[in-house]
């Protein structure tokens, strides 16, 4: 510890740049996680955090809500399928919507589900941040974060039908495809559906939620739904979401980010030990020879590395967090303490193993060469 | 009891081409309590590798090495880390002083590196450099310290764990001469102080004036 602290002490500038060089690098990774987190809720936050367990699928709607839809003969096999509990429509529509508190139009998503007698029919939102579910027509429960921030008590005039609904209650992380996003009756997606389109007719569900019966999992329900007809794509709500069209390229976009910045931060940690091994190796020869156990300089080193990582741990998340309360554009970041555990143990661990080559010329220092004047590795 | 009791040691390398060469051969030197020696020869005599070898720095190949009284000729490299910590001080030639230690904290790191003593070694560090002359550059760096100064830390240091022998490379060839004489006055005179004894490696006859005998090398033969 004595010589960890003492090296640092008298070459602040050297390790500063160091905890800086990793803070940075750190901000990033961990911006970039909630950037990511933020992304994908934001466009499929309304699959995963509605209430239903399976959602089924045209088999034509290649798992696009909208690009499905469920006629009425592939609706009535759907009941029959063994191991069904509980089943209600969705419809999904974007629509053009004028707030109360503000002169501006905006593009909005709606997504309507059978209310049932609490509001809280298949396919409502999982929990409210505020307010209630709604419980009859033109009554809304409006996504947080985006564009414009609904609160209880708003109302919205959709284009071009003209009908108003009342915001009754808001929640966090519904949004469908980054827009604002409106949980509502069926009957009020249907309307509003018939308003751009009146000689259309009444619309077709996009999706059927299913509620597999007592005893029945998610999985068995899937695998009898899909097994009925190949027109059926059912999908429990994780995968749902999950194979929406687009998150898993995000994901693996992001992944791949992450794995250069997981390479870079030990190569940098690694490679400056290295070097300053390399610069220092007359110092440690001498204390080799006046006495040093091998153990104790590789024992300073690694002192030195978990308090450099540290450090840019503390920076970095430091940064990191008056970002992550903010938003850009349409997407709401979040402080992500999973995420700021899971990458400092990661990064911990990664850079004390890249010290090893350090550690290795440590061990390597022959004391006689305080004899000659040579230094490790010389 | 004699500081140290060499007997029959040998050294042989083995080059890289697969032939010996013997650096050190049949060599035997006592060095009594108190006493200082000069060994004195060419340069590739092995006076570095004799004083290496007694100072638990190289093994031998041959031979016997005792130093007050403990026999280190089958030590392992623990065992002489460890004896090289407790037993020993040295001054080498170049290399001496660690360059991001203070003046006194070069001194204190022997005792960060054994059993640690914290205030007692502060106070001895304190001491020796007040007796060295060097209180008032005990928070310099050994970048901003002359020669001289630093030699003399490096002095302080090889005798901060109260060693039973200390071992002198070459210590005023980086040196003037006025400054080689002041160094080696100051050496002869904190041996004699603490009744330590000494071997002083060196190819300058000049130096052996300060030591009590001398004791010449030539190819890996003693002579006395």
């Amino acid at each position: 510890m004595f010589l960890a602290l003492k090296e640092i002490a008298r070459a602040k500038t050297r390790f500063g740049l160091l905890v800086a060089a990793i803070g940075l690098l750190v901000f990033l990774i961990l911006f970039q996680q909630s950037l990511q987190n933020g992304l994908i809720t934001g466009f499929v936050g309304a699959i995963r955090n509605q209430n239903a367990p399976v959602l089924v699928y045209s088999v034509d709607g290649q798992r696009v809500i909208q690009g499905s839809i469920i006629p009425p003969d592939l609706e009535a096999e759907l009941q029959t399928v063994d191991g069904i509990g509980e089943v209600g429509r969705i419809g999904q529509g974007t629509f053009t919507g004028l707030p109360s508190r503000s002169s501006e139009t905006f593009d909005t998503t709606i997504i309507g589900y059978e209310l049932g007698p609490d509001g809280q029919g298949l396919g409502a939102p999982i929990e409210l941040a505020g307010g209630r579910y709604p419980t009859q027509d033109l009554e809304v429960v409006a996504s947080t974060g985006g564009d414009f921030e609904f609160a209880v008590g708003d109302t919205i005039v959709l284009q071009p039908g003209g009908f108003t609904v009342d915001v009754v209650g808001i929640a966090d992380d519904i949004q469908l495809n980054v827009a604002p996003t409106l949980f509502a009756s069926y009957d009020t997606w249907s309307n509003a559906v018939q308003s751009v389109n009146p000689d259309a007719g009444e619309p077709l569900p996009n999706v059927i939620a299913v509620a597999p019966a007592d005893g029945v999992s998610d999985v068995e329900v899937v695998g009898a739904i899909n097994a009925r007809s190949l027109d059926f794509d059912a999908l429990t709500r994780a995968d749902a979401a999950s194979e929406t069209p687009g998150v898993a390229q995000v994901q693996q976009s992001f992944q791949l980010i992450f794995l250069l910045y997981g390479l870079v931060v030990p190569c940098v940690t690694g490679l400056f030990f290295l070097i300053v091994t390399f610069q220092k190796a007359n110092a440690l020869t001498l204390l080799r020879a006046i006495g040093a156990p091998a153990g104790r300089l590789v024992w300073s080193l690694l002192i030195q590395v978990v308090l450099m990582i540290g450090g840019g741990l503390i920076l970095g998340t430091a940064l990191y967090y008056p970002l992550s309360q903010s938003r850009l554009g349409g997407i709401s970041l979040r402080f992500e303490t999973g995420a700021v555990i899971f990458w400092s143990v990661l990064l911990l661990v990664l850079g004390v193993a890249s010290s090893l080559v350090a550690a290795r010329r440590v061990l390597r220092i022959d004391p006689i060469e305080a004899t000659t004047g040579a230094g490790v590795g010389v | 009891m004699n500081a140290l009791e060499l007997s029959d040691v040998r050294k042989i390398y083995t080059m890289g081409d697969g032939s010996d060469v013997v650096a050190l051969d049949h060599a035997s030197l006592t060095v009594a309590d108190d006493e200082i020696v000069a060994l004195v020869g060419p340069s590739g005599s092995g006076k570095t590798t004799l004083c290496s070898i007694a100072g638990g720095i190289l093994s031998p190949t041959e031979g016997r090495i005792v130093v007050a009284g403990e026999d280190i000729s089958d030590y392992g490299d623990k065992q002489l880390t460890a004896f090289r910590q407790q037993s020993i001080g040295f001054v080498f030639q170049s290399v001496n002083l660690v360059p991001f230690l203070n003046a006194k904290e070069n001194l204190t790191v022997v005792d960060e590196l054994g059993k640690r003593t914290g205030k007692v070694a502060q106070q001895r560090a304190d001491q020796l450099l007040e007796e060295l002359g060097l209180a008032d550059r005990k928070k310099n760096l050994p970048s901003q310290l002359s020669g001289g100064q630093r030699q003399r830390v490096a002095i302080g240091r090889a005798l901060m764990n109260d060693p039973k022998l200390v071992l002198f490379d070459e210590p005023t060839s980086a040196l003037d001469t006025e400054l080689g004489e002041q160094v080696m006055e100051l050496i002869r005179m904190e041996m004699k102080r603490r009744g330590t004894s000494a071997i002083v490696v060196t190819h300058d006859e000049r130096i052996t004036q300060f030591c009590d005998r001398s004791v010449h090398i030539i190819d890996g033969h003693l002579a006395a």
